[in-house]
């Protein structure tokens, strides 16, 4: 087990900047997850280091070696691709068996390895199945598998979720996480879905247009994104128009709101506040907030989601609120709604 | 520096290199065709000095004073006719039934679409002597008696055009739609199943006369004077006449193949018009039942 | 009043139901009703004639059973079956070959969009072109007298009649004009099957360690047998039924197809009852290479669609 690190990784594709300069390091045992929209480049970033690219300046390492001009087949990196990359004419054993036929791994040895990884998938009862009779799930397990049998030093997992039913998707990423836990391997796990990201990383990369816009604890990406990008990808955000009165408070209409990052906008200067649903409240009467009418209400279990239109900004603003509101607010009602901005993002007026 | 772009662009090189030996193969009979057809220097004079000397349309003209040239073209042409007429009144209510009241039975009749190329046109007409000579005299004497076997021969690709043009419509929704709009069967059918297998349709007539008007085989081995037939005596006859009908033939060919693409083309134009047609048709369908 | 509806309701649908629900045996064979005018075409025009060749095929003159006219074709007629045999399977190798090389070029060129459309297009006509003027083609350009033949002798200074292997009318001349129509069909049947092969595959099985040979090996190869396999089969079948072009190239050609005309036309020499058990032989090797077409089919598909 070892490192990956990208050092200042460029890579372009004709006119096209894909990545401007990757600097990343997932640590030994680490699972850090590439976030972003398609094309942001996570996708090239895991394929430069399965070596099916070739940067065109920077070095990719694993540990001590720099694998840069190694080819793909020699990197000993596990591989598992977003659908259908099982060998179609192999059963799942001898798919499992495939990268350990390659290194010439004898056969008594290959015959454990395979029982073992399989098990460690649950799949122990199918090593005779073709992958035609699999469902995307199984699939899915069995490339996990195949790519873990050679014992790579570092697991690749390109979107491996995306073809699946919701349900299954959120099984197999509890499983991925496991697995990996367990084996304590070097991971980079590549996916557009920010819910996914927050579940199974040690750390989550968020990229934009080539670039890492940050990398951090899924915690911190959520509750301190370093940028509007990040706040708007990650989560749900409310967008209120706000001036900037000193370094500590803004004001949001004629109601002045305290807040807790620390920027460099002038006062006096207009601005977009970014707050989390979460961070907004119905309050009573007498409080502080903003007027507003209920427009629709999203119960959603343990919480709900109302939808309220500011009557001043015309804006329409999402507001959690914990447990169900039947029989509290109607559609039609006037509320108030308070705003924390204690963790809200600036974002210059557009 | 893994050199992945070079490397792909040398095995590129196996690859160009089959694509333009394949060019040169497909296309050389048919320069050497045309010049044949239009030029009366022969092969030991021709150089390049004489590459453009001595055209002409001697041999095209011949073929029109040949004076079974007609005759037999018109033959052909009304089997032609007439085997697109059987077969299309044959498979067409044949695949909706199957596609639509017994999809268990889909699969028979695929199998049995395939059987013309177990029985090959030379027993077929092996068959057509040994049977009908014998218990259908009458029937055997007439040209027409090729009609149903080279409904037979095209059944493989007709059928399979027209179940490719139900399949690509989704054909119970519509009928469901129009029915429920209060459509009757023969409404349905004719307005809203039909018009939209059109493209299918065409493609499956001309895929029948293509066969037809090129078929040698039965014609021949049944003593039969049609175009195929013709042209072969004709060769016999006359080298250059008969390599300039092999041209035109090849020509006409082309164009109606062309004609064909244009009309079949699923422009985004055409795809308007049908969903206009189509909501025209179910709209409309209380009134026409 | 709520009763009075539910009685209602009840005797409606009890008195209804015989003649609503079609009898049992209706509903099991009714339907197929349906088809009985395309099972009644096929009976007469395509199993009757069959019925009417094989029949013949075993009777002698006097119409009494005899398996004399089938031991023609191993004997007075082996010399034609054995050219019918060697012709197809000669350029049923030639094709899958040179067909799978066309389809895989055509299929990964990725400069001029069009090329692929192009070759597909072009293939759906050319394989469908045998015949009388097919083999008019090839003969201005490779008869005695042809274009390519002079080109060959004064270009690269090869006389393509001078040792006499090649012939327009014989053995190697039907082989090249056979390619043809022999190379589109292949590249019809193989071009799904080398479309289906997915890039993650190759990627997988290096990123497994394999290299470009491990993976044509293990899986590239494997995947597209069935195919090939088919395809070998189904232009075998092709050849083995064509009669028009190696007539056209020589009405003398010892192949089963013109010798089963021959026979039909001129009722002279031999059995009169040997064309008929030619054609029955053709049909069952027919039979037996269209069966093994049709599973090998379906083969490939299932692995298609995974």
């Amino acid at each position: 087990m070892s490192n990956l690190a990208f050092n200042s990784i460029r890579k372009t594709f004709g006119s096209t900047v894909a990545l401007q300069g990757l600097d990343l390091d997932v640590h030994d045992g680490e699972l850090i997850a590439l976030l972003g929209p398609s094309g942001c480049g996570k996708t090239t970033a895991l394929r430069i280091a399965a070596g099916f690219e070739a940067a065109d300046s920077g070095r990719v390492v694993v540990g001590a070696d720099d694998i840069s001009n190694l080819p793909a087949h020699k990197r000993n990196m596990g591989m598992v691709f977003q659908s259908y990359s099982l060998f179609p004419n192999l059963d799942v054993s001898a798919n499992v068996e495939y990268g350990l036929r390659t290194r010439k791994v004898d056969k008594a040895e290959r015959r454990r390895r395979v029982a073992d990884i399989l098990e460690l998938v649950e799949l122990s009862d199918h090593t005779t199945k073709y992958p035609h009779q699999l469902s995307g799930g199984q699939q899915q397990r069995v490339a996990l598998a195949r790519a873990l049998a050679i014992e790579p030093s570092v697991l690749l997992l390109d979107e491996p979720l995306s073809a699946l039913d919701a349900k299954v998707r959120s099984n197999l990423r509890d499983e991925i996480r496991r697995i990996q836990t367990e084996l304590g391997i070097t991971t980079l796990f590549v996916t557009h879905d920010q819910e996914e990201a927050l579940g199974i990383s040690d750390r989550i990369g968020v990229m934009s247009q080539g670039r890492l816009e940050q990398l951090g604890t899924p915690a911190e990406i959520y509750g301190n994104p370093s940028s509007a990008f990040v706040a708007r990808f990650i989560g749900s955000m409310n967008e209120i128009p706000a001036t900037v009165v000193d370094t500590k408070t803004v004001r949001v209409l004629e109601t002045v709101v305290p807040t807790a990052r620390s920027h460099d906008f002038p006062a006096g200067e207009p601005i977009n506040l970014l707050v989390r649903p979460e961070d907004t409240s119905i309050v009573g009467n007498g409080d502080d907030g903003l007027v507003g009418t209920v427009v629709s209400q999203t119960f959603q279990g343990s919480s709900t989601d109302v939808s309220v239109r500011l009557t001043v900004l015309d804006l329409l603003i999402t507001v959690h609120v914990v447990g169900s509101t039947e029989g509290i607010y109607r559609t039609g009602d006037q509320v108030k709604v308070g705003i924390d901005a204690e963790r809200a993002v600036f974002e210059p007026a557009s | 520096m893994s050199g992945r772009p070079l490397r792909s662009r040398f095995t590129r090189l196996g690859p160009n290199l089959v694509l333009l030996v394949a060019l040169v193969f497909f296309m050389a009979p048919l320069l050497s065709t045309a010049r044949q057809a239009v030029q009366s220097v022969p092969m030991p004079l021709l150089n390049w000095s004489t590459l453009f000397d001595k055209l002409t349309l001697d041999g095209v003209k011949r073929i029109f004073d040949e004076e079974n040239f007609w005759p037999t073209l018109r033959t052909s042409l009304v089997l032609a006719g007439a085997t697109v007429i059987i077969t299309l009144a044959l498979l067409v209510p044949t695949a909706l039934y199957v596609h639509l009241r017994l999809p268990r039975a889909r699969a028979l009749i695929e199998f049995l679409t395939v059987l013309p190329y177990v029985v090959p046109p030379v027993a077929l007409a092996a068959g057509v002597a040994a049977f009908y000579r014998a218990n259908a005299r009458w029937f055997f004497t007439s040209n027409y008696a090729l009609v149903p076997f080279y409904v037979v021969m095209a059944l493989p690709f007709t059928y399979r055009a027209i179940d490719a043009g139900i399949k690509a419509i989704d054909v119970r929704t519509l009928v469901d739609a129009s029915r429920s709009l209060g459509a009757g069967w023969g409404t349905t059918i004719r307005r809203a199943v039909l018009p939209n297998m059109a493209s299918s349709l065409i493609s499956a007539s001309f895929l029948t006369a293509t066969v037809v008007l090129g078929e040698f085989t039965i014609a021949i081995t049944l003593a039969k004077q049609t175009f195929p037939t013709f042209a072969f005596e004709f060769f016999g006859r006359d080298f250059q006449g008969g390599v300039a009908l092999a041209l035109l033939t090849l020509v006409a060919t082309t164009v109606l193949l062309g004609a064909l693409t244009i009309l079949t083309r699923p422009k985004a134009v055409r795809a308007a018009r049908k969903a206009d047609r189509l909501a025209r048709a179910t709209s409309s369908t209380p009134l026409g039942t | 009043m709520t009763n009075t509806t539910i009685a209602l309701d009840g005797g409606r649908t009890d008195s209804a139901a015989p003649a609503a629900r079609p009898v049992p045996w209706r509903s099991r064979f009714g339907p197929w009703i349906g088809l009985l005018p395309f099972f009644g075409f096929l009976f007469l025009f395509l199993l009757l004639p069959t019925y009417g060749v094989v029949k013949k095929a075993f009777i002698d003159e006097a119409g009494a059973f005899s398996t004399a006219a089938i031991s023609d074709v191993l004997g007075t007629e082996r010399q034609a079956f054995y050219g019918s045999l060697k012709l197809s399977f000669v350029t049923a190798l030639l094709g899958v070959v040179f067909g799978t090389m066309l389809a895989y070029a055509a299929a990964t060129a990725e400069r001029p969009k069009w090329l692929r459309s192009l070759v597909s297009a072009f293939s759906g006509v050319a394989a469908n072109m045998g015949g009388v003027v097919l083999a008019f083609l090839f003969i201005t350009l490779l008869g005695r007298q042809g274009l390519g033949t002079k080109l060959v002798r004064e270009g690269l200074g090869y006389d393509l009649y001078g040792t006499g292997w090649f012939d327009i009318s014989s053995f190697w001349g039907w082989v090249t004009v056979y390619m043809y129509f022999q190379i589109p069909l292949m590249v019809l049947v193989t071009l799904p099957a080398i479309d289906g092969l997915k890039p993650a595959w190759r990627e997988a099985s290096s990123n497994l360690g394999g290299t470009t040979w491990t993976y044509w090996r293990r899986v590239g190869l494997p995947v597209l047998a069935p195919s090939m396999l088919g395809g070998f089969l189904l232009l075998f079948a092709n050849a083995f039924s064509a009669y028009a072009t190696v007539y056209a190239l020589n009405t003398q050609s010892n192949v089963v197809p013109v010798k089963i005309s021959f026979g039909l036309r001129n009722d002279v020499g031999g059995r009169v009852t040997t064309p008929y058990a030619l054609a029955t032989c053709m049909i069952v090797v027919l039979a037996v290479a269209m069966g093994g077409y049709l599973l090998l089919r379906k083969r490939a598909e299932r692995w298609q669609v995974s």
